[in-house]
């Protein structure tokens, strides 16, 4: 099956591995959410990534990006090569998201600068007055950015009803607990009071983000979205679950293993 | 200069249906003529320079031709990093104006002041440096910004210092542009924006200066500027702008790889406006009234 969430995470195994890489779980909390996204609502006409008519998809938290990488190799976009040299001199692949890789739409890892773009992409789109849809993933530590909510009250103003944000509450930023650091509060009662339709849900649950970008999208004529997926920040890893150091731990030949073995145990 | 300002935007608009004027809450009144011309055109993103930047990205990806307009305090100084990572990165066609770079905003103090805009703005790739001295030089500036199809910044300083030229035959990018040439030119002097009308003056009074304006800072035609560093004496550079990384230093920098010559530095010292005034008490401030720029320059005549 394309886009399976088990072969996805160790496809991320892989690669980290490969690279000694760092950013494990910011990747792991996004793989339900692309594999839905990659599976079932982008649009890539002839599985070409600059087709002018394929939807949008940024991924603004460039954190992410291995998740990213691995849904590309499942649509032939990106080869085994390019995991097995991850991080290696002169590669192309790079830890946060590179604009000119074809499939990845922005430059990303300063935070907040995917949602503007994605707002004017959703203009351009309704300019244009094609059905083309934009999505953009950040992070629920990226919202702390101001652009981030500028671009809301844009959007909601110029009614970019062909506009998702999806916003991964995994709990953590960089340097602990999101709560603690700056609070977020309710992230959808700050989306709908900016004008957005907004939703919960589990995001690791692959039937609830589809049925919510189903009814997202069914919903309010003249609104944008905006889905908010609690998750789990190292989901998959038994031993990565809810801890933070694997947004900077690196894996040796043991963890590797004992990573592999977590995934495998999950899914039987 | 903000009437040819406003005609070049309308005659681009008109001609290109895929101009988007985005502003940022600002110009008043400068762009009357154009909502009333191109009205789904024009594009009021409201104070949040950093979301309409990322925005004229997005646009530009799908295929338009933003024109993003702010005071140069803010664009590309508050946007720096969006200009960077979300337009310079992928060649993007964005063309953005500054408005009233340097000291226009006199009274207003630092905020509304910019004399580090050259500075930043030069150092990203993919991004070109304009900054014309009058309306002629503004209307072509403009007019290859939109040929270039690729990121621009316009820096439209002081507008009304009248004009430099009479007329203004095609321009070609990177091109210096004599604009006085002396009896027996022994000296040369450079200038931009503003500081062209300065430089002309000081030169009516000395009688053997060669006057350039320089309209573009990047890119530019490096063979032009080592041949007249290397054709003077000495070289005065003239810039309403910071002495750190503007077109005094960009000279600097030529003339010392290819045709070493002694330059004086006309600029803005490292410091932040003091008082509040007029345009005219300001420069005297920052030493760059007339009169100050006139004994400078003697005096390093003869220091020579």
């Amino acid at each position: 099956m394309k886009f399976d969430p088990k072969k996805l995470r160790k496809t991320v195994l892989d690669m980290a591995y490969a690279g000694s890489t760092v950013h494990i779980g910011c990747a792991f909390s996004i793989i339900e959410l692309l594999s839905v996204l990659y599976k079932s609502h982008l649009r890539y006409p002839e599985n070409d990534p600059f087709n002018k008519h394929r939807d949008y998809f940024l991924l603004s938290k460039g954190h992410g990006i291995m998740a990213q990488y691995a849904c590309m190799r499942e649509l032939g976009w990106l080869c085994d090569d390019d995991f097995l040299n991850y991080f290696s001199d002169g590669s192309d692949l790079k830890g946060l998201s590179d604009s000119r890789i074809p499939g990845i739409e922005v430059t990303s890892g300063s935070l907040g600068h995917g949602f503007s773009v994605g707002v004017g992409l959703a203009m351009g789109a309704k300019l244009h007055k094609t059905d083309q849809k934009t999505y953009v993933l950040v992070g629920d530590g990226e919202i702390n950015e101001g652009p981030i909510w500028e671009g809301a009250l844009f959007a909601t103003h110029h009614e970019l009803d062909n506009f998702m944000v999806i916003v991964d509450e995994n709990g953590f930023q960089a340097m602990g607990n999101t709560q603690d650091i700056m609070k977020l509060g309710s992230i959808q009662s700050k989306f709908e009071s900016f004008g957005f339709d907004a939703i919960t849900i589990d995001g690791h649950d692959e039937m609830a983000i589809n049925k919510a970008i189903v009814g997202l999208w069914k919903g309010n004529k003249k609104k944008p979205k905006a889905l908010i997926a609690k998750t789990v920040k190292g989901k998959g890893v038994d031993f990565m679950e809810h801890d933070n150091s694997w947004h900077y731990t690196r894996l040796n030949q043991e963890s590797y293993k004992q990573a592999i073995l977590s995934i495998n145990g999950n899914n039987t | 200069m903000r009437d040819a300002l406003s005609d070049a935007l309308v005659s681009l608009g008109k001609k290109d249906p895929n101009i988007l004027l985005l502003t940022g809450d600002h110009g008043y009144a400068l762009f009357d003529d154009f909502r009333r011309e191109c009205p789904e055109q024009y594009i009021n993103a409201g104070i949040a320079e950093q979301n309409m930047v990322g925005v004229a990205a997005g646009l530009a990806r799908s295929g338009f031709r933003p024109i993003v307009y702010g005071l140069s305090a803010f664009i590309p100084i508050r946007v720096l990093e969006q200009i960077k990572l979300d337009v310079a990165h992928d060649h993007l066609p964005v063309i953005f104006i500054g408005d009233g770079a340097g000291f226009v905003y006199s009274h207003l103090g630092t905020s509304h002041q910019a004399t580090e805009d050259i500075a930043c703005s030069r150092v990203v790739p993919n991004l070109s440096v304009y900054s014309p001295a009058d309306r002629f030089e503004l209307t072509q500036c403009l007019a290859i910004a939109y040929q270039d199809n690729s990121a621009v910044y316009l820096r439209v300083g002081k507008a009304d210092r009248g004009d430099i030229h009479q007329s203004l035959p095609n321009i070609k990018s990177g091109r210096l542009i004599k604009v006085k040439t002396g009896k027996e030119s022994k000296y040369s002097f450079i200038a931009t924006g503003s500081m062209v009308r300065t430089a002309i003056d000081v030169a009516d009074k000395l009688h053997n200066i060669d006057v350039w304006s320089m309209p573009f800072i990047k890119p530019i035609d490096r063979s032009m500027v080592e041949k007249i560093c290397h054709n003077s004496e000495a070289v005065v550079v003239l810039e309403e702008h910071s002495k750190f990384g503007g077109l005094g230093s960009l000279i600097a920098e030529i003339a010392s790889e290819s045709s070493p010559v002694k330059i004086l530095h006309v600029a803005v010292n490292d410091r932040f406006s003091q008082k509040c005034g007029t345009y005219e008490y300001l420069l005297q401030e920052h030493e760059l009234d007339f009169a100050t720029v006139y004994k400078n320059i003697r005096n390093f005549f003869e220091r020579i």
